[in-house]
């Protein structure tokens, strides 16, 4: 957990200053020196003396020690029970449920201020009021926080792990869940904390809060007001210490979720790169459905700049397949996300060239770009819930889709979603077309990513993993469907997999990457007949066997981008290394008719 | 529909414990109300007195009988009479609601045409110094307390510039332009916070859905950015930024006592807090009630906006 | 010929319903497991397989007692796990562990490695003090990992050391019966057949009983000596490996081996292509669960639920 340090000082310092205030040599905060009513900043009284002729500096830091014992304590009493209810009612469930965490409701009906004064009224203002109030007020939010984290650590397979280990319930509770559920916890403190500082000042100046003559912020502010023609200054000093200190514990809170719950670092999305120009000689002569050439991808990490896609060429022709596999950090999917423009806003294109149909894509401005995607280019992806907006009907989806590249919409459109919908085999299209997302099954979403994509008869289409997240009988009905759909097309297909098993029962071509180079390209019945590169061979290995005998892993991991070795990025886990394979990373070369391999022993395997 | 039902069954449980605790609150404190109240000023009470005043307030039957009755008479909308003039507090409370509700929503109006914009702006230009400046100036705004804010505004708008009048309030149908001059500044007052915080949810939120996979899907469609960011991310983008302003709102309706009060603004919660000083329970109790059960109600309206805009909620 | 020693675990008539609970739902309880009988004698490898909805892992929690039935009762060892005495509980616990599929919410992130592999041996008092650390060590270099691995922390290891070290945790306090949860779904294929060899190797040395929860044929065919077959809770077909595997009988296992991709696609038989979603738990068919999509089903499908008879249960079967 990583923590700005600026908040942490400032509140740190405040603290500080308001429990060493006995101890300052200070004036007494009640003294009265009625003679000097209003005087204004000397140097005894650094910041002057209020209507009593009382020192405002003194009355200020005295002021600082009120608010935030106050809030110390009643932030303190509300997370202690806090915890306790909401890690019996979130572990125990059923009825202590009910009464730990549900009559908590209770407590959120009353708008805060509203119940604090309620409360004071009955029993009358003063510190012994405001910080049992305070902390009903806040105990709510702090039970709510430990509930819904014991909700989410208990459904953890490591909950499950140490109850399966014969852990009592106590055990779980103090040792697994409270740990990880630390964080929420202390940044709902220092919410509550800097909200009950805002309270207190605020039934401070109503009156309501801490009594007179006690500093408080709340009650200085309020004094000052009926003089503030006068001696705007006695105003403007509380005023400027109650928000310097909400501030300050505002950025706390702020710093504290931020180190519980990182989320990425601020990208900045850098301006259209613009890659060098191509030479004529490299356009292809013909026009495969999709060529790509040396295409590499760079990444900016705090580390440095990372290449997750590494030089990259591969061509797929109309109505052929081409599968690419690899395993987890192969780059595989950055490579299709690239070609259509669709990186996230840290990568980047840094070199090569990409056509579809003979015309460049890459460097096309962003508006063409668009309209190629979703036209005579399009992608599918591995997750269709999430890739399916859950607040549109699935209809509208893919009307959008015919929208973006129609030149008017209009009744023949709507007809058309209802016909891609019949196409690729949803029954009752019509009604399904109304349907939202989540009303239908995860076969029938890929079926309808896949409806969305076919919409403008793309030329080439780019399938991310699709049939990942399916069953294995659903899996081979997308299967069928996506290659029906190809021979009526002809659309050339880039099939992302890692799993070689479909490869082999789809694809005309195969290219595998490792660490984000192609290693081996070609057609997929002599790729996998007669590898020449081991670590294709070791892949095919690693599969299950149809005889039933165990597989052969591969040893060792993939290597990390920022940690690749400076020859062939697999000799470190390959069994035919020899010493010139660390010395440089090997080229690419041609093996046979459209057959490529980026291992210097390949020889040795044909 | 039985997931409405539910909502509105929960609903109504909760403003009954509302109106029991109300109720207890006021009964179970120590000392004697009637006492408390005819003792001012130091002099002991007549018993005479209190007796009478006991038999005035039903206090001098049986506890659960009172309750019943209680409970009876809110039922049928009778809030009781105020014990300073012994007008019912019912048209008291007529009065003064729609003043709070108006301040309100002037209020929320300022959050939602300044803080939604500029949330998405910097969402979009994030890390700019656009973004920046925004972030410094919604951390500055949300750590100023409303009595601060309003304090200061009278302060240099009143006092020094002499722009507004310090505070008041004239009927919209008397003089409609000095009523929309004295609602603007305590509306400032408690939108600049509320607009900060609507301007961090909604950049938080923009900034979330932006990166979410069916937006790389409408990209992948070739939908024109601009029919992307309104259909596909804004759509998503404010079903929290609405409910958590609704929830600020409802807060708001006990928390416009302090910007009231600085203002002079006859709203609910002055005669809130003029009840309190008057030790005039039935009327506290009467606006208690009334704030909390609009809270209770808003809560349930949330609900079923969150339902109307996202569609899982309603199969959940 | 000697009588056959009684198996370590047996689940007779299972069954697990979720669901109506609360106040005020009244939500259709989910059927998750229906009628399921079962045994694993000791030192066996029962392969359970289904597609997601089967209820394959609500079944093997309740094999292990951490999920109690709604009907039926598991046997371990001869003691019924409802009725057991928490102090028999506490016993079994150490006797049965479990692996899970996710690498990354199996381990808890805030405790070092070291400290959760010596949870089991401290809840149970196995060994002394003392001796914990060389217990640990001692079970990391069991699955392939450096003794110096125990005082980092989960997010310091990659996928398929994650799975290693629950593997230890597991083996920590020398359990008699494991379940593998779909242990190797998560990974890369070249790490899961490490995995897999770490699993049969650990399986013979501590003659475990392993009943192995996977949705991947292959897998199962490489690792089980038998396999049980589940569709919406109920077992379609359950035998020796080879037997089911090689010649399925139901025509639920033939759909789904012919559904599974092969590397020798050429070796295939025809496929049989099942149309259709499998239907949602909460709604059952009646008669046969699979009647819906069944590519043999008749009108007396609906009628009858089928009995497992030598194996199958289907209508259309012997």
């Amino acid at each position: 957990m990583r923590l700005r340090p600026a908040p942490v000082a400032a509140v740190a310092a405040i603290a500080v200053l308001a429990v060493a205030v006995p101890i300052l040599p200070l004036d007494n905060p009640t003294r009265m020196e009625i003679a000097h009513r209003f005087a204004a900043p000397s140097a005894a009284h650094w910041l002057g003396q209020d209507e009593y002729g009382r020192d405002v500096l003194t009355r200020l830091l005295w002021g600082a020690r009120v608010s935030l014992s106050v809030a110390a304590a009643s932030a303190g009493i509300a997370c202690v029970l806090g915890i306790l209810l909401g890690l019996v009612g979130g572990f125990l469930r059923g009825i202590v449920e009910v009464l730990t965490v549900r009559s908590m409701d209770v407590v959120l009906c009353f708008p805060p201020l509203l119940l604090a004064l309620l409360v004071v009224t009955l029993l009358g203002p003063g510190a012994g009021t405001l910080i049992p109030v305070l902390a009903v007020l806040y105990l709510p939010g702090f039970v709510r926080v430990v509930y819904a984290g014991v909700l989410t650590v208990r459904s953890q397979d490591y909950v499950e792990a140490v109850r399966a280990l014969g852990a009592g319930p106590v055990r779980i509770m103090g040792r697994t869940i409270l740990p990880n559920i630390a964080g929420p916890v202390l940044v709902q403190f220092s919410l509550a904390a800097a909200s009950a500082v805002v309270l207190e000042s605020g039934l401070s100046f109503l009156g309501l809060g801490v009594v007179p003559p006690a500093p408080s912020w709340g009650l200085m502010i309020g004094a000052a007001r009926a003089t503030m023609t006068q001696s705007p200054l006695l105003l403007l000093w509380p005023c400027a210490a109650l928000t310097l200190t909400i501030l300050a514990m505002n950025a706390l809170c702020d710093a504290l979720r931020d180190a519980v719950d990182p989320h990425g670092v601020p990208a900045r999305r850098r301006g259209a790169v613009r890659l060098p120009a191509l030479l004529p000689g490299l356009v292809p002569t013909r026009g495969p459905a999709l060529e790509v050439r040396n295409l590499t991808v760079a990444i900016d990490t705090p580390a440095g700049v990372i290449h997750p896609v590494r030089d990259v060429s591969l061509a797929v022709g109309a109505g052929e397949t081409l599968a690419i596999v690899g395993e987890s950090g192969s780059g595989k999917s950055l490579t299709g996300l690239a070609v259509l423009g669709l990186l996230p806003p840290i990568a980047r294109v840094v070199q090569g060239a990409a056509w579809v149909e003979g015309q460049e894509v890459l460097r096309l401005p962003e508006p063409a770009r668009r309209k190629l995607r979703g036209g005579a280019i399009a992608m599918i992806f591995q997750d269709p819930l999430s890739s399916l907006n859950p607040v549109h009907r699935i209809g509208d989806q893919i009307h959008e889709a015919l929208l973006a590249h129609a030149r008017r919409g209009g009744e023949r459109l709507r007809q058309r979603v209802v016909a891609l919908l019949t196409r690729v085999g949803i029954p009752d299209p019509a009604a399904r077309a109304r349907a939202y997302p989540h009303e239908l099954s995860g076969g029938m979403r890929q079926r309808a990513m896949i409806a969305m994509a076919i919409a403008n008869d793309p030329r080439v289409l780019i399938a991310d993993e699709p049939t990942t997240a399916l069953d294995v009988t659903i899996q081979a009905q997308v299967l069928t469907l996506l290659g029906d759909l190809r021979r009526e097309r002809g659309m050339g297909v880039v099939f992302i997999t890692h799993s070689l098993p479909v490869v082999a029962e789809i694809a005309d071509r195969v290219a595998v990457m490792y660490a984000g180079e192609i290693v081996e390209q070609g057609p997929a019945a002599t790729v996998f007949a007669k590898p020449l590169h081991p670590y294709t061979s070791a892949l095919l290995a690693s599969a299950p066997h149809e005889d039933g005998s165990l597989p052969d892993g591969i040893p060792g991991i993939v290597p990390l981008p920022h940690e690749l070795p400076p020859g062939c990025a697999f000799a470190p886990r390959c069994r035919h290394r020899i010493p010139d394979c660390d010395a440089q990373r090997p080229a690419l070369v041609e093996t046979g008719e459209g057959h490529t391999s980026r291992c210097l022993r390949w020889r040795e395997f044909a | 529909m039985p997931w409405l039902l539910k909502r509105i069954g929960t609903a109504l449980i909760l403003i009954w414990i509302v109106a029991t605790i109300v109720f207890l609150a006021i009964r179970l404190v120590p000392g004697d109300p009637a006492e408390l109240l005819l003792s001012q000023g130091g002099v002991a009470p007549d018993p005479a007195a209190v007796a009478e005043l006991h038999e005035q307030l039903g206090l001098d039957r049986p506890f659960i009988v009172q309750y019943g009755d209680n409970l009876r008479r809110l039922a049928q909308g009778d809030l009781g009479r105020s014990l300073q003039d012994d007008s019912p507090v019912v048209t008291e409370i007529a009065r003064r609601l729609p003043r709070t509700l108006e301040l309100i929503a002037a209020a929320a109006l300022f959050a939602i045409v300044t803080g939604i914009p500029a949330g998405m702006l910097a969402a979009l230009r994030r890390g700019g110094w656009l973004d920046w400046l925004a972030l410094a100036n919604s951390s500055l705004a949300l750590s100023v307390p409303v009595f601060v804010t309003g304090t200061l505004l009278v302060l240099v708008f009143a006092q020094w510039l002499h722009w507004v009048p310090a505070g008041g309030y004239v009927p919209l149908a008397r003089d409609p332009i000095a009523h929309l001059t004295l609602l603007t500044m305590p509306a400032l007052a408690i939108g600049l916070g509320l607009s900060a915080t609507v301007f961090r949810m909604t950049r938080a939120a923009v900034l979330d859905v932006a990166q979410r996979d069916y937006v790389r899907t409408a990209r992948a469609k070739g939908v024109h950015p601009t029919r992307i960011l309104a259909r596909h991310v804004l759509r998503n983008a404010l079903m929290p930024v609405v409910t958590v302003l609704a929830l600020h709102l409802g807060s708001l309706l006990g928390g416009t006592v302090l910007v009231e009060y600085v203002f002079n603004y006859p709203g609910l919660s002055g005669l809130l807090v003029e009840a309190v000083n008057a030790r005039d329970y039935p009327t506290v109790q009467a606006v208690v009630l009334v704030i909390s059960v609009l809270f209770v109600a808003l809560n349930l309206a949330v609900d079923l906006l969150y339902a109307a805009l996202d569609p899982r909620v309603r199969h959940a | 010929m000697t009588a056959a020693p009684s198996p370590l675990l047996v689940a007779e008539g299972v069954t697990r319903r979720f669901g109506a609970r609360g106040l005020f739902t009244r939500a259709r309880p989910v059927q998750a497991v229906t009628d399921v009988w079962l045994s694993l004698g000791r030192g066996e490898t029962v392969g359970l397989v289904g597609e997601s909805g089967s209820g394959k892992s609500t079944l093997g929690r309740m094999l292990l007692g951490l999920l109690p039935p709604s009907e039926g009762q598991v046997w371990f060892d001869g003691v019924d796990l409802a009725r057991a005495t928490p102090a028999e509980r506490r016993a079994l616990r150490r006797r049965m562990q479990i692996v899970f599929q996710d690498p990354h919410s199996s381990l808890d992130p805030r405790r070092t490695i070291g400290a959760q592999i010596a949870d089991g041996p401290t809840i149970h008092a196995l060994v002394p003090p003392a001796e914990r650390r060389a217990r640990v060590e001692g079970l990391l270099g069991q699955v392939g990992l450096a003794p110096s691995h125990a005082d980092r922390y989960p997010h310091e290891f990659s996928g398929g050391q994650r799975q290693r070290i629950g593997i230890a945790r597991a083996l920590a306090t020398n359990p008699e019966f494991l379940v593998a949860d779909e242990p190797v779904s998560a990974l890369d294929v070249s790490v899961q057949a490490q995995v897999l060899a770490l699993l049969a190797d650990l399986r013979s040395r501590f003659g475990l009983a392993l009943l192995f929860i996977s949705h991947d044929l292959a897998v199962v065919r490489s690792l089980c000596d038998r396999v049980v077959v589940l569709y919406l809770g109920r077992v379609m077909e359950s035998g020796p490996v080879a037997q089911v595997l090689e010649a399925p009988r139901h025509p639920y296992t033939q759909a789904l081996l012919s559904a599974a991709p092969s590397l020798e696609a050429s070796r295939r038989r025809t496929r049989i292509l099942l149309q259709g979603d499998p239907p949602s738990p909460s709604a059952p068919p009646s008669g046969c669960v699979f009647r819906t999509r069944c590519p043999v089903a008749m009108p007396a499908c609906a009628e009858t639920v089928p009995a497992l008879v030598d194996g199958v249960a289907c209508l259309r079967v012997g």
